[in-house]
């Protein structure tokens, strides 16, 4: 008998559980395949590694993808009547589903390199970036200071790349994260002395983890970055609508109020 | 596709440093992990209840939540708190994370090893006049061993393949490595391929380890 309840409770507890989380199932979380036919209207699958805010980031109320590129790439899609769909895409394999088709383009504070040109084309910029380092005493303000010390970035990231040119390939110090909260939080429990990370992201996480106290600095050596929309290498078409609708924002002054409402003075 | 060994070549020393650090994690969580487990293992056997209740909830949370998660949560939260707020580092918190997660699996075989042994060798240790402990030392503990060595074996590649998850907390191992080299690169399958053959000749020489006690020790 005793046995029979308690295995009434556990399989009512885990069809309720199954329940509560079919229930709450994001709906941004259905896995993106190649790009829908709907109607006679090509759905463009846009990828993004939603683990950036503000530039992009999951919203915990209503777990859709939101922030400063979503709102870009919405504003674009409009100008140019073209339905987009997001897919969270981790920052490990979004080149990689670029590439086999899986996504169309991708937005994810993406810096235009020469590098990365190889291997895919690039819209025109959309953003202007640069390079910041965070302390917690606010001591490392340059490039040089960083020799020797610990540095949190995040993987395969732009200050990944500054970072390990400058100090060479085998200094062992430079640690690399999944995401730039991780490297953050690394830096505050002291697994690493400073982190470097996109200006954006950077000064975004400060704003909301004051009493953390950490202090930033620009290098004016760092070089200036742009951010752009990476597309399928070869996909001209693709990139004549993106490249027009950046220009469309721009003059009639969506981007502005845009980047006003992320990045402007409150 | 041009499959660029040349970027393998250059990374190469990445993989060697990686390997060393996968190495080193997977022997020594295997002796803490055996070790420990071998008591979490004995004090299941207890009569002291609170003991038992001890390592029933001690294995019920260990193997109820993945390791990734407990990797993240002894990183980030857990050992900080016994720092004073500062982390020991990714090797250490890597090495407690994972001995503490196996140990509660090993815990399991070794309980059911000392189980399996018949009751008739007990009463047999008990006729001679050996006490509780001289029992499990010289009659018990030496006839389960045997039949635990395949469990534990299998217990021991998992546990070498899944150091693989300290990549999240920059541990050093080899699938950090790979995924920098994948970061700088851009590349894919040169990564990854590399990662997987490291991986496949690491757990085949330590099949052969295990192998080799199982003749050595084993039931024959």
């Amino acid at each position: 008998m005793k046995t029979w309840k308690s295995l009434m409770l556990a399989s009512t507890l885990a069809a309720g559980l199954t329940f509560v989380a079919a229930g709450c199932a994001p709906k941004s979380a259905a896995p993106g395949g190649d790009s829908a036919q709907s109607g006679n209207q090509k759905e463009y699958v846009v990828g993004t590694d939603a683990s950036y805010a503000p530039f992009e980031s999951v919203d915990s109320k209503t777990q859709q993808v939101v922030g400063f590129d979503i709102d870009v790439v919405k504003a674009i899609a409009e100008k140019e009547g073209m339905k987009v769909k997001f897919v969270n895409t981790p920052w490990d394999g979004i080149f990689a589903a670029l590439n086999n088709g899986e996504r169309d383009f991708l937005v994810s504070a993406i810096t235009i390199t020469d590098e990365r040109k190889k291997t895919m084309d690039f819209s025109d910029k959309y953003f202007e970036a640069t390079q910041m380092i965070v302390s917690k005493d606010g001591s490392v303000k340059t490039l040089n200071d960083l020799k020797g010390k610990k540095i949190g970035v995040q993987n395969g990231t732009t200050g990944d790349t500054i970072v390990t040119d400058f100090l060479g390939k085998d200094y062992k110090g430079i640690k690399r994260y999944d995401s730039m909260p991780l490297a953050l939080e690394a830096l505050k429990n002291g697994d690493v002395d400073v982190a470097v990370g996109d200006n954006g992201v950077v000064i975004d996480y400060v704003k909301n983890n004051k009493a953390d106290n950490l202090h930033t600095a620009i290098d004016p050596k760092f070089p200036k970055e742009y951010y752009g929309l990476a597309v399928k290498k070869g996909n001209t078409e693709l990139l004549n609508k993106l490249n027009d609708g950046i220009k469309k924002i721009n003059e009639d002054g969506t981007y502005k109020k845009i980047y006003d409402k992320y990045f402007g003075q409150q | 596709m041009t499959f660029r060994w040349d970027a393998i070549q250059e990374y190469m020393p990445f993989f060697i440093s990686g390997a060393y650090y996968t190495i080193e994690y997977t022997v020594i969580c295997i002796i803490l992990a055996t070790l420990l487990g071998l008591f979490l293992g004995l004090g299941r056997l207890s009569k002291n209840p609170f003991i038992q209740g001890f390592v029933k909830m001690y294995v019920s949370f260990f193997r109820g939540t993945p390791l990734l998660v407990q990797i993240l949560l002894f990183h980030f939260a857990v050992l900080p708190a016994f720092f004073g707020g500062k982390s020991p580092g990714a090797f250490i918190s890597g090495i407690v994370a994972v001995t503490l997660n196996y140990a509660a699996y090993s815990s399991e075989v070794f309980r059911a090893g000392i189980q399996s042994i018949d009751r008739g060798q007990w009463e047999a240790a008990r006729s001679l006049g050996m006490t509780q402990s001289q029992m499990m030392r010289y009659v018990v503990l030496p006839q389960a061993f045997r039949r635990m060595l395949p469990p534990l074996g299998n217990e021991a590649i998992a546990l070498l393949k899944d150091t693989s998850l300290l990549a999240v907390i920059a541990g050093g191992e080899l699938t950090y490595n790979a995924r920098a080299m994948a970061g700088s690169t851009l590349l894919v399958w040169e990564p990854y391929i590399t990662l997987a053959v490291f991986y496949y000749i690491l757990t085949f020489l330590l099949a052969r380890v295990v192998a080799f006690l199982e003749r050595r020790f084993g039931t024959a």
